[in-house]
């Protein structure tokens, strides 16, 4: 009896399942047609002189545009900077995200209020906040120049200096980005319990003591994907340097996504464009697959 | 009796096919020349019956929405508007309908355009492509308050031993532009950023040292005398006389500097020369006036050539009517019009108009500017060939490369280029 109750429900599971399946089936082909064909006809293209002058497939040039973006000094260069660029971006913006969020965490009138106004700046398209960045840093009549000569600072050149300008953009999408870091941390937060608090309370933890040995451990996963996320979308950094400073001054600001997009459109070579995405997006998934694996291994 | 019923309400259909009017679509930039076309554009419609619809976007989308269109057999654009830039790539790929035949048949007359921008959008290689539409020169403005008034004439005899005037020569103006830079004004504002601010202005200083892009033989010419002198005052310009950040000024933030009255002249585009009398625009109003850039000696010119075509694409669903609007808009009187509401020309009929010349007086010095200018090196790779000039003068600049070595590198992939292209053997 038992056995055949077994047997029942598991042929009720299956025909479940399958129902789901073909339930789930439209969308998981749109997903397919607008994420796995970009990709593929991409991987298609690398491999291919293919440029919009000739807008062919007729030459096979096999990994001779992996060879020709790797070997070319720009691309390292800016590939490099990315690197740099990402890091410091998603660094800062968590510690300064995770220190808003800790005070914020023990607030408890206006929340509402607080949410909106941090919520601003992330509601804000990239090219509306380069605009508006790059009237307010404009060195002669500019408003942040103006306050800082108020106070007897002589005028910053913040975008024409190849020292200073990628600080400038990094600033600029730290002030952008910074409360999406505070909303998702926030978000994990206060969903932590009360209980090991109030244990820890008891044993005469400090405050200190407390972040370090149970915030921090119990908010280990929502730290990994925000970072996750946030990583991801830094690499793809692209519309703040068209509008602020074109790569320059000279070549500092030169982010990767900006100079694949110059090869496509600019200099039209969709094949070589192609090959450089494609290597981009191998290291992002090499990153993703491995702090991935690493968050999982933690539960 | 059917069969003439069913035959009479085809031809009924057909006819009303052809009477509902056809359109004219034309991709174009939002400019204020675009502005001026539109106002027109009624007396068009009234003229011919034929509908015009322009379509008018930001420069950055022209070219990714125009390319697809382009290559499909029967694109939606009747005409396009051709950027120089883009000349030497959209003919290499044959996208442009040859003009000669219909130009030809209608008498068109070609000779009344000036003949730099003849061969800037015009003709490619003896075809005629495109009708020059307007034309976007560089030229040097000024401020000509400054230049009259009687003690900085004296101060300026007293220190360089000559007098104080609308520069003759390129050196004559670099002397003003060190003599004007004291106690927080400037004697120059410039627009260094990448690729083509930087790119288009540095031209006008290669020209006035003497240079050129290339030789007949398209071999490049940078890494010259002219072009090392046209580097260095480019970089002190920016460096020593010019506001702090004009390294990573667009044409908009260096135009306010101009036109906040900090600055003594600005090498710009001469369409800007209307927005300096502009209360809402400028500080300057009646204090500013555009001549060409000056060159080594009085008789040669500086100036950065710059234009607009209009051309008829392969892919174009109705060329006919294309063609009937393109004559219609080029024509003497609608060229005028356009001019006298302050467009561009690219005729010397308009430049000598009367009543033009009446409403603008200094259509004269923009003649002899687009006389005496000089052209880009226009080809296949004309994008590239701005982006690496924007990156190594970009460079140069900031100090991180002398001029020498950004000319090499320059001159390697310009070579490169130009190879690739078939126009260097």
């Amino acid at each position: 009896m038992m056995v055949r109750m077994g047997q029942a429900s598991n042929a009720a599971d299956r025909r479940d399942r399958r129902f789901g399946y073909a339930l789930a089936a439209p969308s998981l082909t749109v997903l397919f047609l607008i994420i796995l064909f970009p990709v593929l006809s991409a991987l298609f293209t690398s491999l291919h002189e293919y440029t919009l002058i000739a807008p062919n497939f007729d030459t096979f040039t096999g990994l001779a545009n992996f060879k020709a973006a790797l070997g070319d000094a720009e691309f390292r260069h800016s590939a490099w900077l990315t690197l740099r660029f990402v890091i410091g971006v998603v660094l800062l913006e968590f510690v300064i995200g995770f220190g808003v969020a800790l005070m914020l965490n023990k607030v408890e009138r206006f929340k509402p209020v607080y949410y909106a106004i941090l919520l601003c700046p992330l509601l804000m398209n990239p090219v509306i906040v380069g605009l508006i960045w790059r009237m307010f840093l404009h060195p002669n009549l500019g408003i942040v120049n103006y306050l800082l000569g108020t106070i007897g600072i002589s005028p910053v050149n913040w975008l024409g200096d190849t020292k200073i300008a990628i600080w400038t953009v990094i600033l600029v999408d730290i002030w952008h980005q910074v409360s999406f870091m505070i909303v998702l941390l926030l978000a994990g937060l206060s969903s932590l319990p009360k209980e090991p608090y109030e244990a820890a309370r008891v044993d005469g933890a400090n405050a200190f003591q407390c972040f370090v040995h149970i915030t921090l451990p119990m908010m280990r996963t929502v730290i990994i994907v925000t970072l996750l996320i946030r990583f991801i979308f830094a690499v793809k950094t692209y519309d703040l340097i068209y509008i602020m400073t074109r790569g320059g001054p000279g070549v500092a600001t030169d982010l990767v996504s900006y100079f694949i997009y110059r090869t496509a459109f600019v200099s039209l070579n969709i094949g070589e464009a192609s090959a450089m995405s494609i290597l981009l997006l191998t290291a992002i998934l090499a990153l993703t697959a491995y702090l991935y694996r690493y968050m999982r291994s933690l539960n | 009796m059917l069969k003439k019923l069913l035959l009479g309400s085809v031809m009924a259909l057909g006819f009303a096919g052809s009477a509902s009017a056809e359109t004219v679509s034309i991709l174009m930039e939002g400019v204020p020349d675009t502005e001026y076309v539109k106002a027109l554009v009624p007396e068009f419609t009234k003229e011919t019956g034929i509908e015009v619809n322009l379509e008018v976007v930001n420069y950055a989308e022209m070219h990714t929405k125009l390319v697809p269109q382009l290559v499909a057999p029967k694109g939606s654009y009747s005409a396009i508007v051709v950027d120089f830039y883009w000349v030497g790539e959209f003919a290499k790929a044959g996208w442009m309908q040859p003009l000669d035949d219909r130009i030809k048949a209608d008498n068109f007359d070609t000779s009344a355009y000036i003949p730099a921008l003849m061969d800037l959008v015009g003709k490619v290689d003896g075809t005629t492509y495109m009708l020059p539409f307007y034309n976007y020169a560089m030229g040097l403005t000024y401020r000509t308050d400054l230049l009259a008034d009687a003690k900085n004439q004296a101060d300026f005899k007293a220190k360089y031993n000559m007098d104080l005037r609308v520069p003759q020569t390129w050196d004559e103006y670099l002397k003003q532009v060190e003599f004007f830079t004291k106690d927080g004004f400037y004697g120059v504002v410039n627009q260094g950023l990448r690729p083509d601010p930087i790119a288009m202005e540095w031209s006008n200083y290669l020209f006035a040292n003497g240079g050129e892009y290339h030789d007949a033989n398209w071999k490049p010419t940078l890494n010259t005398e002219a072009g090392v002198k046209a580097i260095e005052q480019y970089t002190t310009n920016i460096n020593k006389y010019g506001p702090v950040g004009s390294a990573s000024f667009g044409f908009d933030e260096a135009f306010n500097v101009m036109a906040q009255g900090k600055a003594y002249s600005y090498i710009t585009y001469n369409f800007f020369r209307t927005s300096y009398d502009d209360p809402s625009k400028s500080a300057v109003v009646g204090k500013v006036e555009i001549m060409p850039v000056p060159g080594a000696t009085p008789d040669k010119g500086g100036s950065l050539n710059g234009a607009w075509g209009w051309a008829i694409p392969k892919s174009s669903p109705n060329p006919d009517a294309a063609w009937t609007f393109l004559k219609w808009v080029e024509s003497k009187e609608i060229a005028k019009k356009r001019a006298l509401a302050g467009g561009s020309p690219t005729r010397t009929d308009v430049f000598d108009d009367p009543d033009v010349l009446a409403k603008y007086p200094y259509y004269p010095a923009l003649k002899k500017l687009l006389l005496t200018s000089h052209n880009f090196a226009v080809f296949t790779y004309t994008p590239q060939l701005v982006e690496v000039l924007g990156r190594e003068l970009s460079l140069a600049v900031a100090g991180e490369k002398s001029p020498q070595d950004a000319l090499a590198a320059i001159e390697v992939e310009f070579t490169e280029l130009a190879k690739k292209d078939g126009k260097l053997q």
